[in-house]
Formats: structure tokens, sequence, C-alpha cells
């Protein structure tokens, strides 16, 4: 072997090793890429309740403004894998070239039917039949097209939150409930436990703002009171989220383990990029545009023994079409 | 052929290495206080006095800029001093539960005061928010007395019981609006009664906010000193009695720290002195110059110690006050005005020179009042 050849065998030894770094590095991303995201958000490609085919998605045009459906879920013992009921719905709608995010918490008690038939509170549609059918539910009920979505678990929650830092908030009132559930710290499903959140600017953990954004037995709100505060420290995580770049992405990916669902393609690294740049642009609350189904949206009733909140349609779909088409 | 093979292989874990160094900056851990060295000319070490303040559970008292942890081994949050400047009200969190307990200056427990602890979870209680009374006999705190018709409605409201007695002689100031969160952050204030934090449902909003309430004696109708929207907590007394600073949202994620003229009922307009952060527990100098805070640089990041200086305010209005009832000086000497006065306008104030930031990486406890005293 002349001299060249074994320089160009050198080289490519040393780029091949580079790459090599590299997979290593991303390994775990690339693993979980295919294991937990990706995968598919449109109800309409498969689920038990088909829907007429639709258009090519808004969100695979880079700039057009796509909607988002974020789902947390107990996850807890006292469901079979994967069978967990909803805590939090929350639809996002982001306008990239308007720089705005509309946020809308569906609650968890709302009384509609379901994608495939059916009725009964919206926190059963994942649990039914996974995200195709809670996004199918969505889809179905509100008119909308849902491009994306988003699950993460109670637990995942906790990791993620750790990872960034905690998150820095202002919590808007005094928070107490002696009978929250304390399933993430004790083996037994069905413990309970105290908790306190002062109110006012703070640091919390994961833990803590898992109690904050979980808590719901002494709001007068109820759970419009815990809507709110979802939204909240979503806009919290949204502020620490500007400091991650790529190279966060395989100890973020380790943290949340099989706490973590989505339909983004953790691969599409440019898309990423466009996201967090977007987040990172979005700085002024006026940016941000919350909404919660309260007053003439909702009606409080008792179906089949359940507590449960009727919809009202035509306040509802108008706020709806509105926000999120 | 050897060193070929390990020049391969440092490049494979160079870099991956070189990537993984360039993670963001997202979790950066906050130093102990005791790490925090300041210079003899440095903002922190010109204070007046001592303060307590709390980070991570540990109290720490801050002397001529050095910080010394008196209490640790478990969280203790919320300090206050007593007008003596001998003890101290600090409150002991545990898991579900929370009990007040005097200790001397140099962190001794003297005396647990409650004992909030019970076999049944459920029957625990808070205690929070603990003030001396103007003579140093009284305690005032927020309680968490159960419902019990309706465990589910766990409110605080404002009780004071005697620093050396029990729990069995402490009476209730407040009652709070239920499933809200309640009656917090009492400031006694002798003879004028007592001021605090209410929080209520605001029909308007479809929202928790709060309010700084005042109430002249037990049993007595309490009256609001901010309105509704202005969203205001965590009243902080000047020493001669004269200012109140607050932190203020107007219902958004935004804590300014706000101040305004006090005349024993009411108070004047309120002026912002620091807006657009996560601003919280502003706490006056005992030689009046002025406040500090908690807050992080921007919306986020570590909560550290802020000092906003301030000129003396003006001299009272004689129009204000009746001829036979002279301006309080200091909560516990004042009398209550004869009648109520509004907030009178008054030409915007002078502005107020910035801020200066104390320390850095800390991340102090922004939940936790501070005490300060000379």
């Amino acid at each position: 072997m002349g001299w060249r050849s074994a320089l160009a065998v050198f080289l490519i030894g040393i780029l091949v090793s580079g790459l090599c770094g590299i997979l290593a590095y991303f390994l775990p991303v690339v693993a979980a890429a295919y294991a937990q995201t990706g995968q598919q958000a449109r109800s309409g490609r498969a689920g038990p309740a088909p829907l007429p085919a639709a258009p090519t998605p808004a969100s695979a045009i880079r700039g057009a403004a796509f909607t988002v459906l974020l789902m947390g879920s107990d996850d807890d013992s006292k469901f079979p894998s994967d069978a967990v009921l909803t805590q939090s719905m929350i639809l996002v709608r982001v306008d990239p070239a308007a720089r705005h995010v509309t946020m809308l918490s569906i609650p968890r008690d709302l009384w509609v039917p379901f994608a495939g038939g059916g009725t009964a509170k919206i926190d059963a549609a994942y649990a039914l039949g996974g995200a195709t059918r809670a996004i199918a539910t969505v889809e179905h009920d509100f008119g909308i097209r849902v491009d994306e979505y988003v699950w993460v678990g109670l637990k995942g929650l906790i990791k993620l939150i750790d990872y960034l830092g905690g998150v820095d908030l202002t919590t808007a009132n005094p928070v107490l409930d002696d009978f929250y559930p304390a399933d993430v710290e004790s083996t037994d499903p069905y413990a309970y436990k105290r908790v306190a959140v002062l109110p006012g600017p703070q640091h919390m953990d994961g833990l803590h703002a898992l109690e904050y954004v979980r808590s719901r037995h002494d709001d007068i709100q109820e759970d419009f009171g815990r809507s709110q505060r979802q939204q909240q420290v979503l806009l919290a995580l949204r502020t620490k989220v500007r400091n991650v770049n790529p190279s966060d992405l395989p100890a973020i990916v380790a943290t949340f383990n099989a706490e973590f669902k989505t339909s983004f393609n953790l691969l599409d690294l440019g898309r990423l990029r466009s996201l967090l740049a977007l987040a990172s642009q979005i700085t002024d609350p006026s940016q941000v545009e919350q909404l919660i189904l309260t007053g003439d949206y909702t009606s409080s009733s008792v179906v089949d023994g359940q507590d449960v909140l009727l919809p009202n349609w035509n306040t509802i779909l108008p706020l709806v079409q509105k926000n999120f088409t | 052929m050897l060193l070929t093979a390990a020049v391969w292989a440092a490049t494979g874990a160079g870099t991956y290495l070189y990537i993984g160094s360039h993670r963001g900056t997202i979790a950066a851990q906050a130093r102990t206080p005791g790490e925090a060295r300041s210079g003899s000319s440095s903002p922190l070490s010109r204070l007046p006095g001592t303060m307590y303040i709390v980070q991570q559970g540990t109290l720490y008292r801050l002397q001529g800029g050095a910080f010394t942890a008196l209490l640790q081994s478990a969280t203790w949050t919320q300090p206050a001093v007593a007008p003596s400047g001998q003890s101290l009200l600090v409150v002991r969190r545990d898991y579900d539960f929370s009990d007040l307990y005097l200790v001397d200056t140099a962190g001794h427990v003297q005396a647990q005061l409650t004992h909030d602890a019970n076999r049944n979870v459920q029957l625990n209680h808070w205690a929070f928010y603990p003030r001396f009374s103007a003579d140093g006999g009284q305690v005032f705190f927020s309680y968490d007395a159960k419902d019990r018709f309706n465990s589910y409605d766990v409110v605080l409201s404002i009780y004071q019981m005697p620093v050396r007695g029990s729990f069995g002689q402490a009476r209730k100031w407040t009652t709070p609006e239920p499933y809200t969160g309640g009656d917090l952050q009492p400031i006694p204030l002798g003879p004028l009664g007592v001021i605090y934090t209410k929080y209520t449902f605001d029909q308007a909003t479809n929202r928790i906010l709060s309010q700084v309430w005042l109430t002249s004696r037990i049993g007595a109708v309490s009256r609001p000193l901010t309105d509704a929207a202005a969203d205001c907590s965590q009243p902080s007394l000047a020493p001669d009695g004269r200012r109140l600073a607050l932190i203020c949202t107007g219902g958004t994620q935004f804590a300014s720290v706000e101040v305004a003229s006090f005349d024993g009922a009411s108070l004047g307009p309120r002026q912002v002195l620091v807006g657009g952060q996560l601003a919280a527990q502003p706490t006056w100098a005992p030689d009046d110059s002025g406040l500090v805070y908690l807050a992080p640089q921007g919306l986020s990041g570590h909560f550290e110690l802020w000092f906003q200086p301030l000129p003396p305010p003006p001299p009272p209005t004689p129009t204000a006050v009746p001829a036979n009832s002279p301006t309080p000086r200091r909560a516990g000497a004042a009398r209550p005005t004869a009648t109520p006065s509004p907030p009178t306008p008054s030409p915007s104030p002078p502005r107020p020179p910035a801020a200066i930031q104390l320390t850095t990486d800390l991340d102090f406890d922004a939940t936790s009042t501070i005490a300060w005293h000379l």
C-alpha cells in the first residue's frame, strides 16, 4: 500500500471514528425516535373510527400554523399499562408566522361522544384507544384537525422538569389539598398525602410542580383552576426550553424512558431547531392566549352517577373555530 | 498500526465528549451561601444590622456580608425576628404538616409553639407566616382549622396566640373564603389590627386573586386596602409604619415590587419600584433606607437578593390625620385614626435609583420571608 492509500485509509478512519462518536452520542435519541416518536397523529390514518381522509397536514409545511394535542396521564398502577386516563388535555395552536400561541384546556370531565361510538368523559378516550382515539374524538367533537400530539406520563413530567433545572413561576394562590394522590412516592396507588403549595413567585422542582398542576380538591374552580395551573407550568417550561440545544436530546430522552410519546419526529433536527427557535421568539405574554372552558361553555351535571361537565357546543365550537382553524 | 487505531479511537471518543460538552446550561446548581464570599466594600457587606434568610431549607444569618448557617437538618422556612432582636420565630416544615418554633439568634430551639402532627394524616395542620406582635408577646400566623363537615376545604386563617402559651389559647382573627387558600401573611399593627393577604374568587376574571386587607380586631369587619385586579400580596410594613411594600401581579406572571404610603387605615397610590420580574418577599431595611427582595434576572433563574434604595417618605399631609391622633410612627405605637382617609392623589414620586443585585448563584427560597433587624 502506497503512502497515498495509507493516508486515505487513515483519514477515512478518522471520519468514521468521528461519525461513530456522533452516533454513539445520539444513539438513545435514535432508539427513542423509533420507539416513542414519529408516531401517527392523524386519526384518519388509523384507529377505531376512521374519519374521512384529510389533506396534507398543515404541520408538514414549515411556517404554517399547526395544532398539537398535549396529553398528560396518571401512569400509576391503578390502570393497565398504556390504558390510562388523561389528567390533562390541552390543544395548542402554534402560528410560527404570527409568532402566536393559543392554548385551550379541555376539561377532563367533559361528557362527549367518542369517535367510534359511545359517550363518556373525554379523559377516557386515551385509555380506551390510545392517542389515536383521543385525537379522533377531539377532532370529531371540536371540528378541527390535530396535526401532532405529545403524551407525557406524570413521572415523565417530573423528570423533564428536574432535568431542565426546575421551573420558575408565580403561583396565583395557595394550593392546599389533604387528599392528593401519593402514587409517585408510594407503592400504594390509592395512598393520599397532604400538599401545600404556597403562593407567589418561586422555583419548583418536578415533584412540586406536579403537585401544583395536579391538585384539584381545594380549588373553588375545581378542574378549571387546575387547567389554568397546567397552562402556567407549560409556559414556564417553555422559558426553560429556550436553553435546550440538540446536545441535550440524549439526556432528555433518557429522563423520559417510556413516559413520553409523540408524533413529532425527533430525528427531524431541522424542525426541532426551528421549534426551539420559535419558542425563544415568543417572549411577550401577549403572544400567548390561554383559553379555559368555564362559564357559558360548560355546565355541571351528573350522568350515570358521575360528576360531569356538559359541553355547550353552541359556544364552544365558534371559539374553537376562531382559534384553531 | 497500533498508533493509528489509538488515533481513531481518540477521535471517536473526542467527538462524543465534544458534543456532550455543548449541552445547554439549563440546570446550573446554586452555591450555598457559606461558599459566597463578599469583600468588605461589597454592597452585601454594607447592609445594616442582621438578616435572616433561607436557602433550600437551611436558615442563614447574614451579618457584615458573611452568611452563617443557623438551622439545618430539616426544612426551615419563614423566619420572623422579635422586636428585641433576641429571638426568632421559624417554621419547620415536614412532609405533610408544619410547626412554629421559637429559636434564639444562635439557632438553638427554645420552644415548639405548635404541634400539628397527628396519627391521622388528614388531621395534620399547616402553620405558616409567623410574626411577632409589636410587644413581642404574641405570635400571629396562618393556620388551617379543619372543617368537620367538608374535609376537602383546606383554608388558612389568621390566628394569634401567646409566644409562651399554648395553642389552646389561640384566637382566630379572620374568616377565609372557602376553597381559595385563605388568609395569609399577617402583619400585626398593635391597636390598629392586622394587615394580611386574603385570597378570593373574582367573578369578573374567573380567577382566585389576592388582596391586602386590614382588620381592626377579632370579629370586626375587614376591608381591602388594594383592589382585586391588582392581585397584591406579601405586604411588608416599613419600620416607620408609614409605607407598605407589596408584590402585585395584576393577574399575570410578572410580579412587581410596589410601595404605597400607609396612614394606619388606608393606602396611598401605589408606585412600581421593580416591574417585569418574578419579585418576591419585599422586606424593609431596619433603618428605612430601602428594601430587599428576591428575584431572578429576567423571568427564570436563581432567586437572588436585591436591594432597592429608597428616599425617605415625604412628610404626612396635615389634613390626612386628625390633630389629636398623630400619624403612626411605629406599628406598635400607632393609634387608630378617627376617620379613615381615602387614598389622596399625589404628584408622581421621583423615580428611585436602580436596584442593586447583592448575590449571585445562591437561589434563595422565594416562598420564605426574610427577617431583618438592626
